[in-house]
């Protein structure tokens, strides 16, 4: 009926975390190879995490880094041949040409376009789908209707986000190690083994006024990536995006505290299940609560409505 | 020979660029090209640039770099279409439907892959190269080894800005939305009727350019500091022999929205260099002066503009 996804980035997490909202877990952080035990740069913990998952009944996707450089293509190669050797059911790519390397190799895996994979247009999904793309995920810009055309003209899947923070930018280092003298870059350098993983603590941007108007701007960092201040959240049009044909949802969980996946996954697949089976939707509010408790800067419905992505429409 | 490859955000910085000995020119559609209409360029005028170049022995190649709207994809493709009849040379493109499409209906065309593709590895260039690139730009972080290193893998065209590698912040280019998740505005009529909303990567919108204003940043409860999310690129020069003979075949100066003079300047200054570097010589030291006049000129320039564009920001409704 439908499929709805999160992700999870190392053994520990996955141990002791609660997913059982979900139908498949994308495994690994695909933003920082230095995270610890980082499913996406730790070949030796994927068979572990792998039957974790199948034990549950849940697909497992497998994270490719997203922003891989010359020195990362031997690392990320490696990773890649241990896991074609494991049951995986897809592998997640972001760089064009690591998906070439997966081309090259024969990769017998469904491979899902990521976030960062700039897909914009259904033309490019019909070439991607050349080298055994079967999913991607359209740039958080476009909008509701326009994931829905491209899932249609390029006969492809969509994975449609519907809470959590918004990826917006990604950097091959780490801008809170650099940044973790006094301001001025006297931090360590991404790479170098001085990682002392202060990403564990919450860092935010912060431009304008400090009064809570429309000039207040907030992102929040991990250090590799930047993400919406907001949380994207979509409760409230689960009926929409079953009526349009959308059958891959997913929750953004990167750089969250625990329980958080568990605390929205449980509100979505509650909302979706009535939605695809044509029920009238359940009053929202006190799920809204919940959901509005989690989000430090408040709610947004990202760019699916056509505005910037900080609005937020509700049903009404 | 390096080619040098310069902005023409109106007509008059297109002629002056020719005139100052660019090879190539570089010409941004309304509503096409990243940048704010008021450094883009009619067709009417990219026309009669095309002409003015081509009449000097140099060429014009069309940005199409905004990513397109599925539903805006046939526009692209004939808007392509019009400007290779025009005289354009090539195209800068970044997607990767475009550039396929584009191969396959102007064969003989030259095609840049643009720095918002996000290019980070050879495996990406040669990603490129198999979909019909000729050209790509390279990394910002990327040193001499590393263009060597491409220049043994493949044959297609290295491009780079004439921009001193940067190795630390948040480089935007290809990996990045967050002005658009700022703030929107509205399509101007001088734009062209379009039926999306845009943003910077996706045209009309410009990037308010998030990354060089100044942010506080920290920990909640901590005293934040004070910084910008990426270093300013500075100007290149004392790299331009080792990226020549690394087989770097273009140089791109940056800079549409800049004043003519400034860019008259930078394409006289960036000639002689290349020409010098061409003929033999192994070091611009004796250049060093001009230079940080040049950089001086660049860096207030940009830092006016920084403002400006934050303050739209802040003003568009959401």
């Amino acid at each position: 009926m439908f499929e709805l996804s999160t992700d999870v980035g190392n053994l520990k997490e996955l141990r002791e975390g609660d997913f059982s909202a979900y139908d498949a877990l994308y495994l690994g952080d695909f933003s920082c190879p230095d995270y610890p035990n980082n499913f996406s740069s730790h070949p030796e913990l994927l068979e572990a995490g792998l039957e974790i998952v199948k034990s549950r009944g849940q697909k497992a996707y497998l994270r490719l880094y997203a922003v891989p450089g010359n020195d990362d293509l031997g690392w990320v190669e490696d990773l890649i041949d241990t896991a074609l050797e494991l049951p995986f059911d897809a592998l997640e790519v972001h760089n064009l040409g690591v998906l070439r390397m997966l081309n090259e190799k024969n990769c017998r895996l469904p491979v899902h376009l990521g976030v960062f994979g700039n897909l914009y247009t259904h033309e490019t999904a019909k070439v991607l789908k050349n080298y055994g793309v079967t999913r991607v995920y359209p740039n958080p810009e476009l909008s509701l209707a326009e994931v829905r055309y491209i899932a249609e003209h390029a006969d492809v899947e969509v994975l449609v986000p519907v809470h959590g923070k918004i990826p917006l930018v990604i950097s091959e280092t780490c801008f809170i190690l650099e940044h973790s003298g006094d301001g001025e870059e006297e931090g360590g350098q991404c790479g170098d083994g001085s990682c002392s993983y202060q990403c564990t603590q919450e860092h935010w941007l912060k431009r304008g006024r400090g009064d809570g108007s429309r000039a207040d701007w907030s992102l929040k960092d991990t250090g590799r990536m930047t993400l919406s201040g907001k949380d994207l959240c979509m409760l409230e049009h689960a009926t929409t995006l079953a009526g349009m044909g959308l059958a891959h949802f997913y929750v953004h969980n990167k750089g969250e505290a625990p329980g958080y996946a568990a605390a929205v996954g449980s509100i979505y697949r509650e909302a979706l299940t009535r939605a695809f089976a044509g029920a009238p939707g359940a009053d929202p509010a006190s799920a809204l609560v919940t959901l509005t408790a989690l989000a430090r800067e408040g709610l947004c419905n990202g760019y699916y409505f056509e505005g910037a992505g900080q609005r937020y429409i509700g049903r009404a | 020979m390096p080619k040098l490859l310069a902005p023409a955000g109106s007509l008059e910085m297109a002629r002056a660029a020719v005139d100052e000995g660019a090879d190539i020119i570089y010409v941004g559609p309304l509503g096409f090209s990243r940048r704010p209409y008021e450094s883009e360029m009619s067709d009417d005028a990219i026309r009669e640039a095309a002409a003015y170049a081509t009449a000097r022995g140099a060429e014009l190649r069309v940005v199409l770099n905004t990513y397109p709207t599925p539903y805006d994809f046939g526009r692209f493709l004939d808007k392509a279409l019009q400007y290779a009849a025009d005289g354009a040379s090539g195209f800068i493109v970044t997607d990767v439907g475009l550039l396929r499409a584009l191969r396959r209906e102007i064969p003989g065309t030259v095609l840049h892959v643009s720095i918002g593709s996000g290019i980070s590895n050879l495996e990406d260039a040669a990603f490129y190269r198999d979909a019909g690139a000729d050209v790509i730009i390279l990394p910002y972080r990327w040193d001499v080894a590393e263009i060597e290193a491409l220049r043994r893998a493949s044959d297609i065209g290295l491009e780079t800005f004439l921009f001193e590698t940067v190795q630390t912040g948040k480089l935007c280019p290809g990996k990045c939305i967050m002005s658009s998740y700022l703030r929107f505005r509205d399509w101007l009529a001088v734009e062209g009727s379009r039926d999306f909303h845009g943003s910077a990567n996706r045209g009309a919108k410009e990037c308010y350019r998030v990354c060089q204003a100044n942010w506080e940043f920290g920990v909640p409860g901590e005293l934040p500091v004070e910084l910008k999310l990426r270093r300013d690129a500075r100007l290149m020069l004392a790299q331009l022999p080792g990226f020549v003979a690394a087989g770097v075949t273009c140089f791109k100066l940056s800079g549409r929205e800049r004043p003519v003079g400034m860019i008259r300047d930078l394409v006289r200054f960036y000639r002689k260099a290349i020409d010098e570097v061409v003929g033999g010589a192994h070091s611009l030291d004796h250049h060093a002066e001009e230079l940080a006049e040049l950089r001086l000129r660049w860096v207030r320039e940009k830092s006016k503009r920084v403002d400006t564009l934050m303050d739209r920001a802040a003003s568009y409704v959401a």
